[in-house]
């Protein structure tokens, strides 16, 4: 009667069995029986690239509000009883997501989905000109405190606006700007609540100490009777061009070392054009052994630092990036110059066998740390069922990287990576 | 709308305990501590050595830092690059973490890889090379790091807090890494002088923690079990001490926010207190709906967050109430502090102490669910003199504390008009509001001036 389908048993095996319920919520079991507790990840398929103009920050301002009470919950409260059951609890937004979790011993799994139902079914009936003002305040601390007050703090922005043109869902990032905060409306709370917090545009995984009838049954008691609505349509998604015209931008501000960054429009996630940049990215610029560390940090001492990573995101393009920050007395165009003889040689060398093979394995590694706890996997599953549709990539993800051949990073890095493709952010030191 | 259901009831709690260890000795008497546990396929392994940071010599402290970060830079028999990308090949990660009480090395691992991956962090540990190039860049960006650390202001306000705290002819009043004016001094003689002198078998603990394939005593044993240093050098740990009270400012021009910490001298888990003193300070600051945060966070909306941290140390330790609140508010917000951390009139009550309870018995099964958990755990307990069952202990002894004993224990460590205060953040606008809110004795300081 549940229609389970059984998770694709290939590589990792991990137990995953999928429910959806009338109204359309998704649901995910992965039982595991190692320890009394139990994870639950709510993944609503709405994050900052869903924001409207002139509302910046909308998203993760909305999160806050989740926390300020629902018809049956008085404010501040669903952290308070949570933490009392001995939960762990928190939310995150980011540009494809907005994600509400929390894991504690198995007797309180009836407490969270019971808060969690309430808050997806009558939040607008708790919600205050007071409440919004106040967590408009705590995300503006929150901005201060790890943007605005902090060095290279502008940076994220900066490198989101050379990437992107500005009303591209990915051209601001998600903690928004000051203004848009503080036009924000009780009106807009409640249009954004109807639009996305709706049971068929959430995914419920369960991860834990309970077997997946019993968590599809109780997913059933508190979300069954939730209505349907009609499902957001998502932004504008249509893949665009690697960049081209070289933008640059510099910037400046009191940081104790010169910088240089640099981006790249890579494809959407979800494709092996992703992945073998993704690999590409890695070998450039993850860890001790990666070719920018080797050449600026260890070989000519000009960095103290250098890194580079892929940021998958589903709506048409990704966002790939790079960066140096300089040893005293090297000057930022130096730094620039040195990277990019870095960046170009990986274009024209291609990785070698055993770069491949290291950053095959450092993904591997990462990749079981990130499914060995059962909160990080219960977030895995949320995010593969809302991304990709399908929760049992999760399984596969090992043997996909592994599968990507050293003639894919080669094409990936000729279609996106060529020396023509990228934007340059320069920052100075003030004073 | 809808149906209503009413709020449910909470089950109690399964039984759980924190997984015992096999005990074992390798023939150097390296002591091993085995946690089989299965389904983690990524090992975990930590090499705790008995070097307080105390064995430092004044002049060059920073030293043990330098020498553990240049561990992996090559070794006698695989120079340079070559170790790393071995290492890294194996899928393996390195990496280091020292505190006053000792060094740790750690290696993460998948399980099939164990083997060989243990083997090449045994070679970093026992014969690394310590080059003088590697060396001397790993004092340049200790010096960096440094720098960057001079620019965040909550690392500022810490590094302040730590100085102030503790009685500054104590190692723990500085910075674990060093100070600049010491890490200048370490040269590549120092450091290997440090490994040769400190770096030895004779107290050290190797912690494996996950899903083995492998007998990880015979692993173990072949790796790390032939390492010998017959003039290994042991240094007690120093007992810190508190530094005076003070109130300092530190400036920071165009801050947005302040950071501030608040605090005193604390206790260590051995203090027949700490049970109490947990509750007390998570229901002060720890809960999410503590008296701190559900008042300066929730109901003003001055700080993104605010918590009471208690960091026990071997012995002694300290005490904070830290946060962050922008520059208008700051003295309103350390006024409020200064009354919600008073329990004379308001003693805590048996509601507080059963959700501190509640809380940390929860939270222990999902924290050491892991083997980075357990092995992190097992490593933290070594290094604080603690048994091996100090957690299913501790647990116990959280539930046996009453609102009484827990008012008891705070109003014994913690006394407002006894704290000190560092505040970074902007002086032009802070300096007089401050003083006149009851800090007269506030000393002013440029960062410049600070090292």
């Amino acid at each position: 009667m549940w229609g389970m389908t059984s998770g694709a048993l290939t590589g990792l095996g991990y137990p995953i069995v999928q429910h959806t319920l009338d109204n359309g919520l998704r649901v995910i079991s992965s039982p595991d029986h190692i320890a009394p507790s139990v994870a639950i990840n709510i993944w609503y398929d709405v994050g900052s690239r869903d924001e409207e103009h002139g509302r910046t920050g909308f998203a993760h301002l909305f999160e806050h509000v989740m926390f300020q009470g629902s018809a049956h919950v008085a404010s501040g409260q669903h952290i308070g009883l949570l933490q009392a059951a001995g939960a762990v609890v928190n939310a995150t937004t980011w540009f494809d997501r907005t994600n509400y979790f929390e894991t504690l011993p198995t007797g309180g799994l009836d407490l969270a989905l019971w808060l969690e139902a309430d808050r997806m079914a009558t939040l607008l009936e708790a919600l205050t000109q007071e409440n919004l003002d106040n967590q408009r305040e705590v995300v503006k601390e929150e901005k201060r405190q790890r943007y605005d007050n902090v060095p290279y703090g502008d940076v994220m922005e900066l490198l989101n606006s050379l990437t992107f043109p500005p009303d591209h869902p990915y051209g601001h990032t998600t903690i928004g700007s000051m203004e848009d905060l503080d036009a924000a409306t009780l009106d807009d709370v409640h249009s954004f609540f109807r639009r996305h917090y709706l049971p068929n545009n959430a995914v419920l995984s369960i991860v834990g100490d309970v077997q997946p009838e019993d968590a599809f049954e109780r997913a059933d008691v508190y979300f069954g009777h939730l209505p349907t609505g009609s499902k957001p349509r998502k932004p504008e998604a249509q893949p665009l061009e690697p960049l081209s015209g070289l933008p640059r931008a510099e910037a400046s501000g009191q940081v104790p070392a010169a910088a240089a960054y640099f981006t790249w429009r890579l494809p959407a996630r979800g494709g092996r054009d992703f992945d073998a940049l993704d690999l590409a990215l890695s070998i450039l610029g993850h860890g001790q052994t990666s070719r920018l560390h080797k050449q600026l940090v260890r070989g000519s001492e000009h960095a103290e630092g250098t890194g580079a990573s892929a940021m998958g995101l589903i709506g048409g393009n990704s966002f790939g990036f790079s960066y140096a920050r300089a040893r005293d007395g090297v000057s930022p165009e130096e730094l620039e110059q040195e990277v990019v003889e870095v960046i170009d040689q990986l274009l024209t060398d291609g990785p070698t066998e055993e770069e491949l093979r290291r950053a095959k394995a450092q993904f591997e590694r990462h990749w079981l740390h990130e499914l060995a706890r059962v909160d990080s996997r219960a977030d895995a599953l949320g995010e593969y069922a809302t991304l990709h549709g399908d929760p049992n990539l999760i399984n596969s993800r090992i043997a996909e990287i592994t599968a990507i051949g050293d003639d894919e990073v080669h094409g990936a890095l000729e279609q996106w990576f060529r020396p023509d493709q990228r934007a340059t952010l320069i920052y100075r030191q003030e004073g | 709308m809808g149906e209503f259901l009413p709020r449910p009831a909470i089950a109690p709690a399964a039984v759980w305990a924190f997984p015992a260890p096999i005990r074992a000795r390798l023939s150097n008497d390296i002591e091993l501590m085995i946690f089989d546990l299965p389904g983690q396929h990524v090992i975990s392994a930590h090499l705790v050595l008995d070097v307080p940071l105390n064995a430092e010599r004044r002049d060059i402290e920073g030293v043990a830092t330098i020498c553990a970060r240049t561990l992996d830079e090559g070794t006698l028999r695989h120079n340079g690059e070559e170790f790393a990308e071995l290492l890294e090949t194996e899928g393996a990660g390195f990496g280091v973490d020292l505190s006053l009480s000792g060094v740790q090395l750690v290696l993460d691992v998948p399980a099939s890889h164990l083997d060989r991956a243990l083997e090449l962090f045994a070679e970093a540990v026992t014969e690394p090379s310590l080059a003088g190039r590697d060396v001397n860049r790993h004092v340049q960006l200790r010096l960096a790091e440094i720098e960057q650390a001079q620019a965040n202001s909550a690392q500022t306000a810490s590094i302040a807090f730590r100085a102030t705290v503790f009685d500054e002819t104590r190692r723990a009043a500085r910075m674990s890494g060093g100070q600049p004016e010491t890490v200048r001094e370490v040269t590549p003689e120092e450091v290997a002088a440090f490994h040769h002198d400190h770096f030895g078998p004779a107290g050290a603990t190797l912690i494996l923690a996950g899903d083995f394939t492998d007998d990880p005593i015979t692993v173990a044993e072949r790796s790390l079990g032939s390492w010998r240093n017959v003039e290994q050098r042991r240094v007690m740990i120093e007992e810190p001490t508190p530094g005076p009270r003070r109130a300092l400012l530190i400036d920071r021009p165009g801050s947005v926010q302040a950071d501030v910490r608040f605090g005193g001298f604390g206790i260590d888990r051995l203090d027949p207190r700490w049970a109490a003193i947990s509750i007390a300070s998570y229901a002060i600051g720890g809960a999410f709906l503590s008296r701190l945060n559900a008042v300066l966070r929730e109901e003003k909306g001055y700080t993104y967050g605010v918590r009471m941290n208690f960091g026990p140390l071997r012995t002694g330790g300290s005490f904070a109430v830290q946060g962050s609140f922008r520059t208008d508010v700051l003295v309103d917000a350390l006024a409020i502090t200064r009354d919600l951390i008073k329990v004379d009139d308001a003693p805590f009550s048996s509601q507080e102490v059963d959700d501190a309870v509640a809380f940390f018995t929860g939270v222990s099964p999902l924290r050491y669910a892991t083997a980075e958990g357990v092995a992190d755990q097992a490593a933290t307990q070594i290094l604080a003199g603690l048994p091996d069952d100090y957690v299913d202990r501790s647990l116990a002894l959280l539930r046996s504390v009453t609102p009484e004993a827990a008012t008891e224990a705070y109003r014994s460590i913690v006394d407002p008009d006894e704290l000190s205060l560092v505040v970074v953040g902007d002086a032009e606008q802070l300096a007089d509001p401050l003083r006149a809110s009851g800090f007269s004795d506030l000393e002013i300081r440029s960062p410049a001036l600070d090292q």
